[in-house]
């Protein structure tokens, strides 16, 4: 990201992406960062400004030391929704960043207007020897490619074809992911109780066939938070920001909208 | 100089096929390939090859590796409780228990002061990172694992040296507010300290603590990096220059009657590089933490570009070697008793000296027969003809450690 574009939060100058202007869209990124170029950037600027941050030791955003913990991500972005300017925020969160933002809404309900969560983790729904959420550091690379994407061969990521500063910030990516979500993996064990003081309206989007987070999840999680909604996008799967960008947004438009 | 015998109790009944079409052999290779009733036997004559170790003056080595083909040590402390009461005047080296695995290390200082004890004060306790499948297997987080490996040592120092009551403990890994074991180990301040790392910079922190620094199949090169590493280190923290005694190679390592004997029965400890080290690569190259991003990159690439340098773990060099490459790359010693002794003192001049050889002197289809053969001439033939090593300040040692 050459734009160098910075935004403080805690002390730490987090990357920031920013696009489009308007109602302020804050949107957290999932496993990788988000992509400057991708499409539903572009699509989603038309519906107000996003700020997509990196996280500390995702992308260019430095980690302090012994900032470590999911609590430490959750209390960085209540943080930095105080000290947003303007009125009310939209969270958007992605997959991982998904799971920050049902924690962030849970905390702070009155500094959102909605809710967006697409694909998110962060709970536990089955018994103690059904995990619910795809171990992406354990399970061969193909088995994860094959869940995580609708058309593996379409728009997961080439190795090959990336750039050298683009597969570092990819390694990094899932490094910083390692150190926050390794245990308990990819959840809090105490999040659904909470997830009920989420009182902004919510839309959970998911992809049909992400095998990261199944469907089933993502009902039985939109079940936990009050009066929200839950749509799936066809011909999708862990992604639908890269694999259906203009479903995504059409989706998330509307229900702006409402 | 002492010589350490090192057997990894493998278990390589499984068949070829199996192990081909397996994506790993450690970590998720299910146990139903493991038959427990030839685990016994194995060890059995393992242990048996440890107490013959105790009549001919070597020294053993316990260590610990989860499950898979390479080793069917998976509880170290239980076999190191066994070699303390079973042999009765050799030293005993635990390299070791998975601290970076091990969820409290006060329990691992407790087992280790319990085994100092039943062998009345002859217990080496040895520190390892782990390798990556370990952090699957002992559900370990991979990201931070160097600074948690430096912490569990903190502790288990701390818990072997104090004797006046419960002391407590809040670091950033570990908790334990009351810490107070019994009993408390034999030798005082606390048993000899090891770590086995061939990266420069943990070798430095080694030097600065007086902890005696083993190389393990990494060649005269790598370890002589540590090695200058570890005496730089002193050096700049104005200690004494190291003795020999402060520093461990380990090879495998076959002694025979003749050349032809000691190469054919030592290249079956082959085994241990080229069928036992396969581990998938999301367990090894992919896995987070092991590298920094800046080197771990370019796994991914399936064609690594033109004259880029790709990420290559130590053990990666190692599979698919010839015995002749092994020797060559001081990996294996094989031979005669002449040969082996000529193949270890070239080792020894290349590295700057070393006190302590371990050799790993079976693996792989290699039987007990063979390896009692082996332990044989190596005491008889080899190790009297080694240099004494040369000893390290002992007071300084202490102060180096009370220092830090």
């Amino acid at each position: 990201m050459a734009s160098g574009e910075r935004l403080k939060a805690c002390g730490i100058e987090l990357e920031v992406l920013r696009r489009g202007t308007g109602r302020p869209i804050l949107l957290l990124h999932g496993f990788q960062t988000v992509d400057p170029e991708a499409r539903f950037l572009e699509l989603l600027a038309r519906h107000g400004e996003i700020i997509a941050p990196s996280s500390p030791g995702f992308g260019h955003s430095p980690r302090p030391k012994d900032f470590d913990t999911v609590y430490d991500l959750v209390h960085l972005y209540l943080e930095l929704l105080d000290t947003l300017p303007g009125g009310k925020v939209t969270l958007v969160g992605f997959s991982f960043g998904g799971w920050l933002a049902a924690e962030v809404a849970v905390a702070c309900s009155h500094r959102l207007d909605k809710l967006v969560l697409v694909d998110p983790l962060g709970i536990k729904i089955s018994d103690r020897e059904t995990p619910d959420i795809l171990d992406i550091f354990n399970r061969s690379p193909d088995e994860v490619g094959r869940k995580s994407w609708h058309d593996p061969d379409r728009l997961a990521p080439d190795f090959n074809a990336m750039s050298d500063e683009a597969l570092v910030t990819y390694a990094r990516n899932r490094e910083a992911l390692c150190l926050y979500a390794w245990h308990p993996y990819m959840y809090n064990p105490q999040l659904p109780r909470w997830l009920g003081r989420i009182n902004v309206p919510t839309l959970l989007l998911w992809g049909e066939s992400d095998g990261v987070v199944t469907p089933d999840y993502g009902d039985a999680y939109s079940r936990l938070i009050p009066g929200s909604r839950f749509e799936l996008i066809e011909a999708a799967a862990h992604h639908p920001e890269i694999e259906q960008p203009e479903a995504l947004v059409e989706r998330i438009s509307r229900f702006l909208q409402e | 100089m002492q010589a350490w015998y090192h057997c990894e109790n493998v278990y390589p009944f499984v068949p070829q096929e199996v192990l081909d079409r397996a994506p790993s052999v450690r970590a998720s290779l299910p146990n139903k390939y493991c038959d427990p009733k030839i685990a016994a036997n194995l060890f059995e004559e393992c242990l048996d090859e440890h107490l013959l170790c105790d009549e001919l003056g070597i020294n053993v080595v316990s260590i610990e590796h989860h499950s898979g083909i390479n080793s069917l040590y998976g509880a170290s402390p239980m076999i190191l409780g066994i070699l303390a009461r079973q042999t009765k005047n050799i030293r005993i080296l635990s390299l070791g228990t998975l601290i970076t695995v091990r969820p409290d290390p006060v329990r691992v200082a407790e087992e280790y002061a319990t085994a100092d004890v039943i062998s009345r004060g002859r217990l080496e306790i040895g520190f390892v990172k782990s390798g990556d499948s370990e952090m699957v297997s002992g559900n370990a987080n991979p990201v931070g694992y160097v600074e948690r490996f430096w912490e569990a040592i903190d502790l288990i120092q701390k818990t072997l040296t104090s004797h006046d009551g419960p002391f407590s403990w809040e670091g950033k890994y570990y908790t334990h507010r009351h810490v107070n074991i019994w009993p408390p180990p034999y030798q005082r301040p606390h048993p000899p300290l090891w770590a086995a790392t061939g990266d420069p910079e943990t070798s430095a922190e080694l030097g600065r603590r007086g902890i005696i620094n083993a190389l393990v199949l990494r060649g005269p090169e790598a370890s002589k990096r540590a090695f200058d590493a570890y005496r730089a280190a002193r050096r700049e923290a104005g200690l004494s220059a190291p003795g020999t005694d402060r520093f461990a190679y380990a090879a495998l390592c076959y002694v025979g009657d003749t050349d032809e004997e000691g190469m054919r029965v030592g290249s079956k400890t082959l085994w241990f590089l080229n069928t036992s080290l396969k581990q998938s690569p999301q367990m090894s190259k992919f896995l987070p933490g092991r590298m920094p991003p800046e080197v771990a990159a370019q796994n991914y690439r399936t064609r690594p570009r033109p004259g880029a340098q790709a990420a290559r773990r130590p053990a990666d060099s190692l599979i698919g070697i010839t015995p002749e490459q092994a020797i060559a790359r001081g990996i294996l010693c094989a031979g005669n008793p002449d040969t082996v002794y000529k193949q270890i003192m070239d080792i020894y001049d290349k590295v700057g000296g070393f006190g302590h050889f371990i050799f790993i002197g079976r693996s792989g289809f290699l039987d007990h027969e063979e390896a009692r053969k082996g332990i044989r001439l190596m005491a008889k033939e080899v190790l009297p003809r080694l240099p004494a090593a040369t000893s390290t300040g002992a007071t300084e040692l202490l102060s180096a450690n009370a220092a830090k």
